[in-house]
């Protein structure tokens, strides 16, 4: 069974149609690679599958269950956790905070033992914090761990957003455009996060992506998508070959 | 909240709990310990008007740390604080008038009040956000005190309610050297509150919201869960020091919980220094003291005595100057030039920090 399924999903805002008649599907461990032009609505299926937009047709299901009609929070809790095109971090909170706030949803606390910080909040607070330091050592972010994020470099606070997608330790992750604006090295370390947890960790991936090195050398499987609708699909050789792709990125003459 | 690493060269934290530790290192408890002892001594080295000025410190302390929670931590703007403060001071009036309730009884109640009007004046923020919500906070604050001036006209209250005061371990509190210890205590109880929950989750989630609310949403944070939570907090908070304040001075009238009160706090988060629980503190200090210090400077002034008459005009308008001022040039408040003067001390002879790690 596909780890994620979507079909037949439709989006429009008014007058605009964003999404058209959209299917895909990512099966377990699979790095899926969504393309396409800018304004494509790339972003758009993000936010479908988040609960942020509400769709007017087709059917999101995750593991067999559906997730469509779910608010963001609850699709979050259901483990699909993803990051923001420009990082999206709370910018005041040091990158250990940013990470425990991603794990909000496993805490098992209420506000009034919090108030008194009872054995009981320490001990959680604890194991949590624990947790939150092996991300920290698998993103490289120990120099930076007490930091507020707002003030680190652009491309250290893409990977702290990349670490708080991975601290709510979900079983799906949508990475939107994790490699924008990054530099050469720092494209070169996500390839290696991306590739490590593919294989440590064994997630599902769908991951927006406009560069296409990066892309053919990565992905398992390609979507383009163009003006909302599907373009092709398939292997990166041949999907990167196709002449409807060319025309849509290159804007050939038909 | 994790804390950055303390001030201290050879402190080293061995394990993640020791990021729990309040008072981390051995300067730190001597100053605190300093702290203590001056608290502790000041009321009786000085007289009982200082005393009475400290004590209203404390309680505008409280005060200020819960709208903090409220408007600096979770971001939502409230203009509703005066109407709170009023809530738990009348609870506390009408239970001891009506029903001659104890302390112990008036003090919960009034918490338990301000909890559930807290989810009211919550409601609004669902949907509303900034400007707007802080109108519809305005809208409530009006129903508050609407309320309590008819209480008072109605129950033939019109002049305010007379309150004894509490006894607490068979100890009456009533002198201004006691009231200064309660009220010490209570801010010190509220403060240990306010630091625990912002290292915990509810901190966290409030900080989160306050950021982007779109994207907390997106982590998995109940958003509208812990809006009003915030309220709630916030609010219950905010009508016990309302309760304490209706003990303190023995007396509930609805004319001491004007708009200029809620000016006042909202002025005391501003200037003490957005989303930090110390610049509360601050805060609170400043605008206490604040119209003390106008006076004292109108008295020296050459002619003091043709200007007794316009004290008031001088305060309102020096007041309002102040704002200004800490809005265009210290947005952070006292807060940031304390941290500027630590900062200064910390890395003299050098001048500027080194990358990462600290704040």
């Amino acid at each position: 069974m596909a780890e994620l399924d979507i079909a037949n999903l439709s989006l429009s805002f008014g007058g605009l149609t964003v999404l058209e008649d959209l299917s895909l599907s990512v099966e377990p461990g699979e790095l899926f690679a969504l393309i396409g032009p800018n304004g494509a609505g790339k972003t758009s299926v993000f936010n479908c599958i988040s609960g942020i937009y509400h769709p007017s047709a087709g059917s999101i299901r995750f593991r067999g269950r559906n997730i469509l009609g779910l608010d963001p929070s609850q699709v979050a809790r259901a483990g699909l956790a993803r990051t923001f095109q420009h990082g999206e971090l709370f910018g005041e909170m040091s990158v250990i905070d940013n990470l425990l706030a991603a794990r909000h949803a496993k805490f098992r606390t209420n506000v009034l033992a919090e108030a008194l910080f009872l054995p009981s909040v320490r001990r959680q607070e604890l194991a949590h914090r624990e947790a939150v330091e092996k991300i920290i050592e698998f993103t490289e972010l120990e120099p930076v761990r007490h930091a507020p994020v707002g003030g680190l470099p652009f491309g250290i606070q893409k990977l702290a957003g990349f670490a708080r997608a991975l601290a709510m330790e979900p079983d799906f992750l949508m990475l939107d455009e994790p490699s924008a604006g990054l530099n050469r090295d720092e494209r070169e370390d996500l390839a290696r996060f991306l590739l490590r947890i593919k294989h440590e960790l064994g997630l599902a991936m769908i991951w927006i992506e406009h560069d296409m090195q990066m892309v053919a050398d990565l992905a398992d499987r390609l979507h383009v998508l163009d003006y909302g609708r599907t373009i092709s699909v398939g292997k990166p050789q041949e999907v990167l070959n196709d002449p409807e792709v060319i025309k849509a990125y290159l804007g050939l003459a038909v | 909240m994790s804390k950055p690493l303390p001030n201290a060269s050879g402190h080293f934290r061995r394990s993640h709990a020791d990021e729990f530790r309040l008072i981390e290192t051995g300067f730190s408890r001597t100053m605190l310990a300093l702290f203590i002892i001056a608290l502790v001594s000041f009321p009786f080295l000085f007289s009982s008007f200082y005393v009475d000025l400290a004590a209203q410190v404390f309680l505008a302390s409280i005060g200020a740390l819960s709208l903090m929670l409220l408007t600096g931590i979770a971001g939502q703007i409230s203009l509703g604080h005066a109407g709170l403060i009023a809530a738990g001071a009348f609870t506390a009036g009408i239970l001891f008038k009506e029903f001659a309730l104890p302390f112990w009884v008036t003090i919960p109640a009034a918490a338990l009040v301000g909890a559930g009007i807290g989810v009211l004046f919550g409601l609004p923020s669902l949907r509303l956000r900034g400007l707007y919500l802080a109108v519809s906070t305005l809208a409530l604050h009006f129903i508050v005190v609407f309320l309590g001036g008819e209480y008072e006209t109605r129950r033939g209250f019109s002049t305010g309610i007379l309150i004894d005061p509490p006894v607490v371990f068979g100890y009456e509190v009533y002198s201004t050297r006691a009231w200064y210890f309660t009220l010490a205590v209570a801010a010190a109880v509220t403060l240990w509150i306010c630091i625990n929950l912002m290292r915990s989750r509810s901190g966290r989630a409030w900080k989160s919201i306050h950021a982007n609310e779109t994207v907390a949403e997106a982590i998995g944070i109940g958003v509208t869960r812990y809006k009003l939570l915030a309220f709630v907090v916030s609010s219950s908070m905010t009508a016990v020091a309302g309760a304490l304040f209706a003990y303190y001075r023995g007396f509930v009238s609805i004319e001491a919980f004007s708009l200029y009160l809620t000016i006042q706090y909202v002025a005391m988060i501003i200037i003490g220094g957005m989303g930090s629980l110390l610049g509360a503190l601050l805060g609170a200090v400043f605008v206490t003291l604040f119209p003390y210090i106008i006076e004292a400077l109108v008295s020296v002034l050459p002619g003091a005595d043709r200007l007794a008459g316009s004290v008031f005009a001088f305060n309102y308008a020096a007041f309002g100057i102040v704002m200004i001022l800490f809005l265009v040039f210290e947005p952070q408040g006292l807060v940031g030039i304390w941290r500027r003067i630590r900062d200064y001390f910390v890395l003299w002879p050098f001048r500027f920090k080194a990358m990462g790690g600290r704040k």
